[in-house]
């Protein structure tokens, strides 16, 4: 077996730094795209930031709101740590488990794999939005209902991922809403209900459909 | 200690086995229920009280805790395996832009015993700041070789090829029994590293006004966290005043978050050196590779029986894989096969240089189960026995005997079992071979009353007709809330909604951890009793207003009032306007589990599956499960069912996905997050079901039993008998991969 030489010195290097900073390199590149959409949007005119915090406005459940971010900066740590709408989770970190799914113009996305930047200029949509005014969404409703959840740590994500799919399918079939939740994962194990959840949201008068 | 007791006749036991037991009830608890109890909430379907919360992404977690100012924490950690640490330099990272505060966990010159072993704790204004400064911590080790494979251990049995423990039985007479049996069989059977990947990582948030501190934390001990955390400060010299401890909702833990840990202590002391709020929270790797796991395991069997089925002798040997130290690596076998058999086990801890076991859902018993029930499985398949037919015949617990016929006729056992093993059924496309398996359940569970200091439970009714029920102890998912609040609302005669519930304040009364499935056996008879005795107090006051006697009054539907009684029932709200400016409250009495024996002293349960098995690709897929699983006599039926599928579901994961793969070279494990480490997933999901049966055990006033660890015990176990039974070849090493299934395949070719 090959070890490391004994009595060798080994620097210690930041794990968390190195993965952080790879994995920003990758999504900026990837985000390239939407950051070019986004600019679009504004008039074609992309803005360009240096590195410290700048203040951006983002549109999150409707309202308008100022957030001081970094580049680095994700959507999920802007709006837990700023905005306090903690409904999304960080769990992962790295869009391996849909905990912190939010909706940017109506798509579900992993927000801690989108940079708060990218959403500027986007209609963002959290799960609290589902309970605004006293009103509760019928699928929050079957939630409850069906019990579909336990410690409840996957919950918003699974109920923002469901909403996805009512959305976009009206009617889902079942292996439909095991296809389209299946970025989210439960560790207490409460997928059968969550399933029975969506369906019964689909087959309600008020249920999520478009 | 004399407390005057009554003897009381109840009725115990389920379905049509209920029998007359007379228990020793302490005078002053609350009447006990019995098999003959009628309810109108306990047993129900009511919502999980806090689901909104939850589905709403209101309800704040640790995590989710803000305060203005607050401060973020990260830990340090070491990147080798073993050795000594040399060097920890941490000046240029506490004068870094943002940084307010370090602190040392790890001293030069001691241990290194794992990667991830803590060294220090910084505190910075966010995320981002304290990752540029841990860039410019410096550490310098003095490596030792390591090994993080326990059968790398000098001490660990040799195997052959195929994975089988080759070194001679040590003697003994069981031998001779075995080589004289009428049938018997040997099998060497193994298990990998789980990790518990509770959704919320460990971590807390820490406030110190003063000498005054407040911590929220990740934890299913709430009261044993609060007392860690004092004693380590003090040992420390920060002597706090006061320390409360807030776990309202908990994201997981399943065994892994009893302990302060190490982030436990570094964030108190990172708050207290900041001068402000420092929120700590682990992230993924850190969490697979700091927070403990299921170790692996390593057990052999040899066991023999007469040709009827008659088990007779049940020899084993097992291995654990832990951490750096010895501890937590047994595997649990199921006894209720081989109660009356001759029988010898030893067992023996492997150490190896990673992070070390903590108890995880049904510690060691998921391990033996499933090496146990595929054991069982072959054994029968060498005599020609139905394995159904071999439980039955060997299987001591009356409850489960009753399970097993319920649970077969349900599944369809006999169609759904490849009478052909290896072959395709009927009618399918033989690239697909189906088969079906099943295995047992068991835990204890009973519950109990907290020994020299009980638990407790508050009850309060305002005059405004608000119920509140308070505990210290913590609802890591299993329900308790929701428990409470529907003891609450039997005993006053109201709906479950209508009780507020109070959980994970260690200023409320004090509960036990949320382990070995005993929070709810331990707490129901005291939450009951606390509404129970609030109960009695409200009625004193309507009787002397309505003019009858408080043992008239009666609390049902909503309304207060006395048949006997010249004046009109009351609504709870016009009963309750009769209560002064202090509210009712009451102090509930866990009084010790009655004297006497139990209908039974835990829990039963069994679980059947169906699996089919693609030959071209060796994956396993899940087609059907069922779960009959009992827990006493069962409060909140929709809850009680999430956790038996939960745990099912976990087994799933258990059986086919989960392992954790370490680099030999660097020690450091190769998938520590959730790309690679696999757990079950909606994709995989196959119908499942679960029947909970009602038991009245007749041990405390509620006969609840805990159900958070047996259903977990069972279906890993059930999928792999079904996997043998597709295939004809037994799959011996947990997970069940695909690599490992066309190994199986082509060996039974050969
Ligand atoms: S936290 Fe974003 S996917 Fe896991
Ligand atoms: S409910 Fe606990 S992780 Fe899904």
């Amino acid at each position: 077996m090959t070890k490391p030489p004994p009595d060798q010195p080994q620097e210690a290097f930041s794990r968390r730094s190195f993965l952080k900073g790879a994995s920003v390199a990758t999504i900026a590149g990837t985000a390239a795209t939407a950051a070019a959409t986004a600019a679009t949007a504004t008039q074609g005119k992309p803005e360009t930031f240096g590195p410290g915090t700048h203040e951006i406005q983002l549109k999150v459940n409707g309202q308008n709101k100022l957030v001081k971010v970094e580049t680095r900066t994700t959507l999920l740590d802007a709006l837990r740590d700023q905005m306090d709408l903690t409904g999304a989770k960080k769990i992962c970190d790295r869009g391996a488990c849909g905990g912190c799914t939010v909706h940017l113009d109506g798509q579900p996305i992993n927000s801690c794999l989108t940079l708060a930047m990218d959403a500027i200029g986007g209609e963002i949509t959290t799960v609290e939005s589902l309970t605004e005014g006293g009103k509760v969404h019928p699928l929050v409703q079957n939630f409850v209902h069906c019990d579909a959840m336990q410690c409840g740590f996957c919950t918003p994500g699974m109920v923002m991922s469901s909403l996805a799919c009512l959305q976009q399918r009206g009617k889902p079939t079942r292996e439909q809403i095991q296809h389209d939740l299946s970025g989210n994962i439960c560790r207490c194990g409460t997928y059968g209900r969550i399933f029975e959840a969506v369906e019964r949201t689909a087959q309600g008068a008020q249920g999520g459909g478009k | 200690m004399t407390t005057p007791r009554q003897e009381i006749e109840l009725a115990v036991g389920f379905g049509k086995h209920i029998e007359k037991r007379k228990v020793d009830v302490p005078d002053g608890d609350a009447p006990p229920w019995d098999a003959n109890s009628k309810f109108t909430v306990v047993g129900t379907d009511a919502d999980r009280v806090d689901g909104l919360a939850k589905a709403s992404g209101r309800a704040k977690y640790t995590y989710d805790i803000n305060f203005p100012g607050m401060l973020y924490g990260v830990i340090v950690r070491a990147t080798i395996a073993k050795g000594k640490l040399d060097v920890l330099e941490v000046d240029e990272a506490r004068k870094m832009p943002g940084i307010a505060a370090v602190v040392l966990l790890k001293e030069v010159g001691n241990k290194v015993r794992f990667v991830g072993d803590p060294l220090c704790a910084i505190a910075g204004t966010n995320l981002d700041v304290i990752r540029d400064a841990m860039e410019k911590v410096r550490a310098q080790y003095t490596t030792e070789e390591h090994n993080v494979d326990f059968l790398q251990n000098p001490e660990a049995p040799v195997l052959d090829g195929d994975g089988n423990l080759i070194d001679a039985w040590p003697e003994h007479e069981i031998g001779g029994v075995i080589a004289g049996a009428e049938a018997s069989h040997e099998g060497t059977y193994r298990t990998e590293v789980q990790t518990h990947s509770s959704l919320e990582t460990h971590g807390a948030v820490a406030r110190w006004q003063g000498d005054d501190l407040e911590i929220w934390m990740s934890t299913q001990a709430t009261f044993g966290v609060r007392g860690e955390l004092a004693r380590a400060l003090d040992e420390k010299g920060h002597k706090p005043a006061s320390v409360s401890l807030h776990a309202e909702f908990v994201g997981g833990g399943f065994g892994s978050k009893f302990s302060a840990g190490v982030e436990g202590l570094a964030v108190c002391l990172l708050a207290r050196e900041a001068k402000a709020p420092v929120k700590l929270m682990l992230d993924r790797f850190e969490e697979h590779t700091c927070t403990g796991n299921r170790p692996s395991s390593l057990m052999q069997i040899r066991a023999a029986a007469k040709k009827d089925g008659t088990l007779v002798a049940w020899d084993t040997r097992s291995f654990g894989g832990v951490g750096f130290a010895p501890g937590g690596g047994g595997v649990t076998f199921p006894q209720h096969y081989i109660a009356e058999v001759q029988k010898r086990g030893a067992h023996k801890d492997l150490v190896c240089d990673t992070d070390p076991p903590r108890p995880m859902r049904a510690p060691t018993w998921p391990q033996g189960y499933f090496g146990g029930e595929l054991f069982l499985d072959e054994l029968a398949g060498k005599i020609g026995i139905d394995p159904l037919e071999f439980r039955l015949k060997n299987d001591g617990q009356v409850i489960r005997q009753e399970q097993w016929r319920m649970g077969a006729g349900k599944f369809g056992w006999l169609q759904a079992r490849n009478p052909k093993p290896g072959s395709p059924r009927d009618g399918d496309d033989p690239r697909y071979l189906r088969g079906a398996g099943l295995a047992s359940a068991r835990w204890g569970g009973m519950g109990n009353h907290g020994g020299r200091t009980p638990h407790g439970c508050t009850c309060r009714i305002h005059a405004d007709g608000k119920v509140e029920t308070r505990s210290g102890a913590q609802d890591i998912g299993t329900g308790l809330k929701t428990a409470m609040a529907m003891l609450t609302a039997e005993e006053l005669g109201l709906a479950a909604g209508a009780i507020s519930v109070f959980v994970g304040h260690t200023a409320d009364p004090s509960g036990p951890a949320a382990g070995g499935s005993t929070t709810t056996p331990s707490l129901a008879p005291v939450i009951r009793h606390a509404a129970w005795l609030a109960r009695q107090e409200l009625a004193k006051i309507v009787a002397q207003h309505l003019g009858c006697k408080p043992e008239e009054v009666t609390f049902a539907g909503g309304k207060v009032g006395a048949e006997a009684a010249a004046k009109p029932m009351l609504s709870w709200a016009d009963a309750c306007k009769l209560i002064g400016p202090n509210p009712i409250e009451t102090r509930g009495t866990r009084f010790p589990n009655y004297k006497g024996e139990a209908f039974n002293n835990g829990v039963c349960g069994c679980q059947f599956a169906e699996v089919r098995i693609d030959t071209w690709t060796g994956q396993v897929k899940v087609l059907r499960m069922l779960a009959i699983q009992d827990c006493g006599i069962v409060i909140a039926k929709k809850l009680a069912e999430s956790q038996v599928l939960g745990a099912m579901i976990q087994g799933i994961s258990y059986a086919l996905h989960e392992q954790r793969l370490m680099d030999k070279r660097s020690g450091r494990m190769l998938n520590g997050d959730f790309l690679r480490y696999k757990i079950t997933g909606p994709a995989d999901m196959p119908p499942m079901e679960c029947i909970m049966m009602s038991v009245a055990n007749g041990h405390t006033n509620t006969s609840s039993v805990g159900l958070g660890e047996p259903p977990s015990v069972a279906a890993p176990a059930a999928i792999a008998n079904a996997v043998y039974n597709a295939i004809g070849v037994p799959v011996r090493h947990l997970p069940i991969t695909p690599d490992k299934v066309l190994q199986a395949l082509a060996a039974r070719r050969a």
